[in-house]
């Protein structure tokens, strides 16, 4: 309804207001048959997509798949839940999966359904917006407050008298009003229309920032997009002071590029993790006991042509190279497990269990360089004290004050390669057990004819590198969207008229000053008395109606409307 | 004073205190509605009932300012960590604001009590989900949190007052057109009656006698057709059912059955009794335009900060995740949310959409709120999930 808030502006006031320019131009006839039908149906759908109704049908289809995203897990999110759904393990059951699997649930904003309805949205804005903003623009060129008759019913009147003649009053509006920045118009007034100043203020702001809002829509698709093309991650695990990795393609576990990232993008600087710390509330008695309370990395970050210098990553101040940034994404503990057979070592690294829930890691260590394979299956507790009879008590409190490492050997055959396994899962189908036993750091201990020790424990860090040239286009586009946004609601169109009756016969002017908004009534029915009273004292009115003696009633009660007596000096 | 006597003292100024002092003051204010169309000395009863139902107003808000100021101490940390302190200040948010309004800037005082109604009942909403004071993940340990964090909740407060507009909005109109509609049916086509005592509130007992009983009948009549244009039961279904879409998550996630289906009934129960009783206080309510208004008006302002506070908390993930957005629960849901309550002002600004549709929609949009809320914070759990239940 690009020109509906025209219209309200034709029928507003009694008289055409014949000042501002027709909006539209006429339409010409169009050709006629088989191409007159195609014709009509693009002009058809291009209506229909112009219509207020059809952005609100949109946007409910838009919060229905949001809808749909709340409710089924996303792929992208939390990509095992999904798998649980599809196999059952959890959700509704396998053949509603199927269906939500066939209709893109599972990855609502990746799905062609998605992308379709926002194509679509794009395309219902652009038909909006381009004559929207044409309007806007010849009204901001073009239009000339209208001028009025007689007051009408619907407006906001007061008067009063004054022995300054009608110039001098108009003279006065017209500073008063332009200094609360009016747009004005002088009429000195004719056989059908008194004297008058006539004024109107808000038109431009409240449409402005209606179409700067949605026009930011078009910076944040485009800067979105922009960014997935131009964007980098990558992820990578470091053991605090093993050797780290560099800003290079290869390094990275997880590697990311957008389409337009550059392998020279990248800036082989050489990073290494000194420390990391990590602590909770540990008085179990303490308000939030078990609570983690920091999270800190201490680094060195090695520049390809320069000095190496140290630096930190905190939870919420992630380190910034060059463009690019570093943040925390995951920890856990390293234990660095020696596995020596016959006195030959066959496994001297640092292991990096997973958590579980029962606040213990799991992790393996595979040793295919033995003869038989030898593989370890590892539990790790941080906080395992001895007991009164010298038993250590496994907890589940993640801090390491007595940590305890126990593992089961096996020989056999680690099937790697063979089958799926992950480095912190043991395939023990061709394996035969051997016994297990438990070790502090520092100890060592023998099962079979395999030597194991735990000489020390270190932590890993999990860190994401990241790159994002666009986000200052995004940041452009969230303050135009909340610049637009803020005068699209509470800017105001009103206008108002100061006329002028001379009655020579009494020496004295009755000064009418009548207005209206189009919206926030309350909010004008104040300027609306403040305005009458500046330009009252300012040409020394001697009486008025309604006295000006009622501050703070705004309810427009007072201000009589339409036809009324006046007082006459 | 100890930490843990501060927690102790923040309880305590939480509940009994704060959630009494609300509802007693809002049944005084209640109370004092009802004077008004009555006699000169039931009028002067009604103004030292809004007197009092201020001054319990007042020091309920005090308690709930005392009760954040005690628990922030006792944890050293503002209370915004978790979903029981984001309640509670989103409750007092929607008091503070929604008293200055109406008191200073629209100048209905009359109208106080169905606030502290509604904090009330935002307040035993937290009551579900306390939590003991305690130290923040230190994930959450950044300005960007509170910054993100209070315009949410602020928002939240608003979007709930605005509920609250609409529903009574929904109500008075409801009752008029029944009024309207049963004098057409008798006087065909008169609507004297309806129009002259639309206004009520505004009518007051001008002069003595008997003119002044017919008078005071007549309105009395009319307040009773006013009611009985109401549909108790299907209200009161409506509302158990609406309800229903949100507080399911109750009963989902509870540990126990019966603790489920307990919380789940306080619930539906408790919004099933404010319907009726608000449906009862139908003819004191000011016009439809009015209550119209208000809800618009609350929206568009919380709309506002809810569009700044989203981007910040945007912002605020680019920061500590290094992704600015990635459709999270929480994301999606304040996204949804936002997408709602843009359908509701698209509604307002649509021809033949505004008014009774547009309050739907704006009904609906807070229950979206509610809902995602809820959602995201028990049922699917994402990188938000700091939420401590
Ligand atoms: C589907 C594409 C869209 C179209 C065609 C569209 C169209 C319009 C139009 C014509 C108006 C002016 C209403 C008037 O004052 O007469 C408007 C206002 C508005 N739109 Fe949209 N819009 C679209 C999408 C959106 C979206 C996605 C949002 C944000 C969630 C949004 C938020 C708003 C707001 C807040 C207003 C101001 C409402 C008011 O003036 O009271 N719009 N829109």
């Amino acid at each position: 309804m690009p020109t509906r808030g025209y219209r309200a502006l034709v029928t507003a006031s009694s008289p055409p207001p014949a000042a501002n320019p027709p909006v539209r131009r006429r339409r010409r006839p169009g050709p006629t048959g088989g191409v007159g039908f195609v014709v009509d149906s693009v002009l058809m759908a291009w209506r229909w997509l112009r219509r207020m109704r059809t952005a609100l049908y949109m946007l409910a289809a838009l919060g229905f798949l949001t809808l749909v995203a709340t409710f089924v897990p996303q792929e992208p999110n939390v990509s095992s839940t999904v798998a649980e759904w599809r196999s059952g393990e959890a959700g509704p059951g396998v053949p509603v999966a199927r269906v939500l699997d066939a209709v893109g649930a599972f990855d609502v904003y990746g799905s062609g359904l998605f992308v379709a309805l926002l194509l679509l949205m794009y395309l219902s804005l652009t038909a909006c917006l381009i004559p929207r903003i044409r309007a806007w623009f010849r009204l901001v060129r073009l239009s000339r407050p209208p001028v009025i008759r007689r007051p009408s019913e619907a407006n906001l009147t007061a008067t009063f008298a004054t022995a300054a003649s009608p110039e001098v009053v108009h003279a006065t509006a017209d500073d008063v009003l332009t200094r609360r920045r009016w747009r004005r118009r002088r009429h000195t007034g004719d056989g059908r229309t008194p004297a008058q100043l006539a004024a109107e203020k808000g038109l431009v702001s409240r449409e402005g920032g209606s179409l700067l809002f949605h026009v930011s829509f078009y910076v944040l698709l485009a800067a979105i997009i922009v960014g997935q093309l131009t964007t980098f991650e990558g992820q990578r695990g470091v053991v605090e002071g093993e050797p780290g990795f560099s800003d290079s393609a290869v390094s990275y576990w997880l590697y990311q590029p957008g389409r337009w990232f550059d392998e020279s993008d990248h800036d082989r600087w050489q990073f290494e993790l000194d420390e990391f710390h990590v602590d909770w509330v540990r008085d179990p008695l303490a308000p939030g006991a078990g609570q983690p309370t920091e999270f800190r990395s201490e680094v060195t970050i090695t520049p390809p042509d320069g000095e190496p210098y140290a630096a930190e990553i905190d939870s919420n101040a992630p380190l910034r190279i060059g463009g690019k940034r570093i943040t925390q994404l995951d920890w856990g503990y390293a234990p660095r497990v020696v596995v020596e057979v016959d006195g030959e070592v066959v496994h001297d690294g640092f292991i990096q269990p997973t958590v579980t829930d029962g606040g213990f890691f799991r992790g393996a260590v595979k040793a295919p360089a033995a003869d038989p394979d030898v593989g370890l299956e590892v539990f790790f507790y941080p906080y395992a004290p001895y007991d009164e009879s010298g038993r250590p008590v496994p907890t589940g409190a993640p801090w390491d004050e007595a940590p305890m490492l126990l593992f089961r050997q096996h020989r056999g055959d680690l099937q790697l390669g063979a089958t799926q396994q992950t480095v912190n899962e043991l395939d023990t189908t061709e394996l035969e057990s051997e016994g297990g036993a438990y070790l502090r750091p520092g100890q060592s201990v023998t099962v079979g004819d395999v030597e194991v020790s735990f000489p020390e424990l270190r932590r890993w860090v999990g860190y994401q590198v990241s790159s994002r040239p666009a986000i200052p286009a995004l940041l452009a586009g969230a303050g135009l969207l909340v610049g637009g946004l803020i005068p699209a609601l509470y800017a105001s169109r009103r206008r108002l008229w100061v006329l002028t009756e001379r009655d020579e016969g009494l020496g004295s002017t009755l000064v009418t000053v009548t207005g209206r908004a189009f919206q926030r009534p309350e909010a004008f029915a104040e300027e609306h008395a403040a305005v009458t009273a500046e330009l009252a004292d300012a040409v020394e009115a001697t009486a008025t109606d309604p006295p000006p003696d009622r501050p703070g009633d705004h309810s427009g009660a007072h201000h009589r409307a339409g036809d009324r007596e006046v007082l006459r000096p | 004073m100890t930490q843990d006597q501060l927690a102790e003292l923040s309880r305590f100024l939480y509940s009994p205190t704060t959630l009494l002092l609300y509802l007693t003051a809002a049944f005084v204010y209640l109370y004092a509605l009802t004077t008004t169309v009555g006699r000169q000395e039931e009028r002067e009863r009604g103004r030292r009932a809004r007197r009092i139902g201020g001054v319990l107003a007042v020091l309920g808000v005090t308690a709930h300012v005392a009760h954040e100021l005690a628990r922030g101490f006792a944890q050293d940390r503002l209370p915004l960590g978790n979903m029981f302190e984001v309640t509670s200040l989103m409750a007092l948010v929607g008091v503070v604001s929604g008293l200055y309004v109406l008191q200073f800037v629209r100048r209905r005082p009359e109208l106080n009590g169905f606030v502290l109604l509604g904090g009330s009942l935002v307040l035993g909403m937290a009551m579900l989900m306390y939590a003991e004071p305690g130290p923040l993940m230190p994930i959450l340990d950044t300005w960007w949190r509170p910054f993100h964090v209070s315009l949410l909740v602020a928002a939240m407060g608003i979007f709930a007052a605005a509920f609250v507009f609409n529903g009574l909005y929904l109500l008075r109109d409801t009752a008029e057109r029944a009024v309207a509609a049963s004098h057409e049916g008798r006087s065909r086509g008169s609507t004297v009656g309806a129009a002259h005592l639309g206004d009520l509130e505004r009518t007051g007992p001008s002069t003595d006698g008997d003119d002044d009983e017919v008078e005071r009948a007549h309105a009395a009549a009319y307040r009773e057709a006013l009611r009985a244009g109401i549909p108790r039961v299907k209200l009161a279904v409506g509302v158990f059912l609406g309800t229903s879409l949100v507080s399911w998550v109750w009963l989902v996630t509870d540990d126990t059955v019966a603790g489920g289906v307990g919380r789940f009934l306080a619930v539906n129960l408790t919004m099933v009794a404010a319907a009726l009783l608000a449906a009862w206080f139908t003819p004191f309510l000011p016009s439809t335009a009015t209550l119209d208004g208000l809800a618009h008006r609350t929206i568009t302002f919380a709309f506002v900060l809810w569009t700044v506070g989203v981007i910040a908390g945007a912002m605020w993930a680019e920061v500590s995740w290094g992704r600015f957005w990635g459709w999270d629960p929480k994301e999606t849901g304040s996204f949804l949310t936002w997408v709602a309550y843009a359908g509701y002002l698209h509604a307002r600004a649509t021809h033949g959409v505004r008014g009774r549709n547009a309050a739907w929609i704006g009904i609906g949009a807070f229950i979206v709120l509610m809902g995602t809320y809820l959602i995201a914070n028990y049922v699917v759990v994402g990188l938000h999930s700091y939420a401590e239940l």
